[in-house]
């Protein structure tokens, strides 16, 4: 998969997070990945916290329609018309920027735009991103609908997975965390035994 | 102050208490119906000429077979196509700034078989020229009419059929489609305005749109259709008040006002849907019979209103198709087929014109932030807007 992909389009914003209409139904960036928004000359990163499906009218609530369908896959060939009318939607914390070419691990100064272009960062931006951990205080602080520990393990396992020692990667990350974690020793744990597995 | 539920509350007990009181009596009347209707079947012709000989007030179904005939649907076939038109409106509403309306057509495509695809979309017109607010006649002479209320029904009406025939133009060739609107084939609201609103929006909109769709034929296969849910139409049950009618002719405007023995009375009440219910089982639909509204008579020619019932499971539902549709085996057999498949597919009701139905909707919020967007588009360009009194006076409530 090309990974500067553009994935969709924001649809709410604000300064702290924005929400993207993925272009493909189930087709959301995996939990945890960076992804980046532009309102030039500012580039906007943000990490992937909550996705969901669902009808494209908040009215319309889909129905159950595969009683007499022999796959699952029978059930959208017989009714064409869902695939329209559904909708994939992802969530994303704001954890930095970049201006005039420079990386920032904090919230930028204004937020992004509304149909402002979405994209699945390139490994080598991943890299650029997480060379720094100060993302995490911002991970493991901000009230989310999902754990912080869910998030922060995810988001460190998506960046591992681009770099050249993802071991390696991982401790530094762990040592980072029981700096910002320390008098919170179960958390802690439950972030570095879902990382653990990596 | 809003309505008062609790002062209504006994009106609506007492109009309860005589719709079960007169229930017996209806069922009574649809027994009796039925029975005359297969009774009446048997000698087809005689009636066919006494119904066409009659002249009544009310609309009597034209006859094209026996009255009780029913058909099975054909199998469903494995490709096929769906098209389907809706529409909305905004009126022109005289205590608002700008005089105009806007037209909401709600466009579906559903394509069935080994490459399934889908397409929804919306088509929203704005008309505000002097030209768009008016039906004007050719000559002088003639008072021009204004398009709203139940004009502008009928101008959308000829717009959904319009996106419908541009939609079916582009369908493949070799294709076999059904093309479907809501409500009526008949623009009845006609009869009352002068004719050059005919000329305009039936002879030069509505029937132009149905021989283009009539033309691509030549090369596929597409039935066009409309489909009203829970009709209230009595045209064959009026076919049975014709026969049971000792008068042969009838000319209800001599006969009825000395007639003591009122025979026709015995299937008052009863509407074809009840009758259908009872002759029809699941999928099946009725004989074919053909509308005589004096509009259709006058001015549809090869595109004359055929209409048969179907059973779509939930109800009874009417399905209106033009001649060239009815009298071609192939297209009255698709139409049949793909509306029943449509009501499976839809709980009950056409699934594309459902969608289509979304497409066009336009809501109460929807109105008032059209308007709000007028409003505020004028005050940019420092426009006047002013409105009425009254409109302000319901916008802002006081005590």
């Amino acid at each position: 998969m090309d990974k500067t992909e553009r994935v969709g389009e924001v649809i709410e914003v604000s300064t702290a997070e924005f929400v993207t209409q993925c272009y493909e139904l189930y087709q959301p960036p995996p939990l945890g990945s960076l992804v980046k928004t532009a309102d030039m000359p500012v580039e906007v990163y943000g990490i992937v916290y909550y996705a969901s499906t669902g009808s494209l009218e908040p009215g319309r609530r889909p129905i159950a329609r595969g009683k007499d369908e022999a796959s699952e896959e029978a059930v959208y060939q017989q009714s064409p018309q869902l695939l329209k009318l559904l909708r994939t939607e992802f969530n994303t914390l704001v954890v930095g920027y970049r201006e005039d070419g420079r990386l920032y691990h904090h919230l930028p100064s204004r937020p992004a735009r509304i149909h402002g272009f979405v994209y699945q960062c390139h490994p080598d931006e991943v890299r650029e991103f997480s060379e720094s951990f100060d993302f995490l205080s911002t991970l493991i602080s901000t009230g989310l609908p999902v754990s912080n520990e869910e998030i922060t393990s995810a988001a460190l396992r998506q960046m591992s997975l681009v770099q050249e020692d993802p071991r390696a990667f991982l401790v530094a990350a762990g040592k980072e965390l029981a700096v910002l974690l320390g008098s919170d020793f179960n958390r802690l744990r439950a972030i570095l035994r879902r990382i653990a597995t990596a | 102050m809003s309505l008062d539920l609790s002062k209504v509350a006994a009106q609506v007990g007492e109009m309860v208490a005589r719709l079960r009181d007169g229930s017996r009596e209806r069922q009574r009347r649809l027994d009796y119906a039925v029975g005359v209707l297969h009774e009446k079947a048997a000698a087809l012709d005689p009636l066919k000429k006494k119904v066409a000989a009659s002249r009544t007030t009310w609309l009597v179904a034209g006859l094209v077979e026996g009255l009780d005939r029913k058909y099975k649907a054909a199998p469903l076939l494995a490709e096929f196509t769906v098209l389907a038109t809706d529409g909305s409106h905004i009126d022109v509403d005289r205590h608002r700034s700008a005089r105009c309306y806007l037209i909401n057509i709600g466009i579906v495509l559903l394509r069935y078989g080994a490459s399934p695809d889908a397409v929804l979309d919306s088509f929203p017109h704005l008309y505000a020229g002097d030209e768009d607010l008016v039906i004007a006649p050719a000559q002088s002479t003639g008072r021009e009419q204004l398009i709203e209320g139940n004009l502008l029904g009928i101008k959308r009406s000829v717009d959904e059929c319009r996106h419908l025939a541009g939609m079916a133009a582009e369908i493949g060739t070799g294709s076999l489609a059904l093309a479907l609107l809501d409500g009526s084939l008949v623009l009845w609201g006609l009869e009352a305005y002068p004719e050059f609103v005919t000329e305009e929006l039936l002879t030069g909109g509505f029937l132009t749109c149905l021989d283009d769709m009539k033309k691509l034929n030549s090369s596929r296969k597409i039935a066009l259709a409309s489909y009203i849910s829970y009709p209230r139409s009595a045209d064959v049950v009026n076919v049975l008040r014709v026969a049971l009618c000792p008068q042969d002719p009838l000319d209800t405007d001599r006969h009825c006002r000395e007639c003591t023995q009122r025979r026709c009375e015995e299937v008052s009440g009863v509407v074809d849907r009840e009758l259908f219910a009872r002759v029809l089982e699941a999928g099946e639909r009725s004989a074919l019979f053909t509308s005589q509204s004096s509009v259709v008579r006058k001015y549809y020619g090869e595109h004359w209103i055929n209409f048969f019932y179907l059973n779509v499971g939930d109800e009874i539902a009417r399905v209106e198709i033009p001649q060239w549709v009815a009298r071609d085996g192939d297209l009255l057999n698709l139409t049949h087929t793909l509306v029943i498949d449509q009501c499976q597919r839809g709980q009950g009701y056409p699934v594309a014109l459902s969608e289509a139905h979304e497409q066009a909707v336009v809501t109460m919020v929807d109105r008032e932030n059209f308007w709000q967007v007028v409003d505020s588009l004028m005050v940019e360009e420092h426009l006047p807007t002013p409105t009425s009194a009254k409109s302000q006076s319901k916008r802002t409530r006081w005590v």
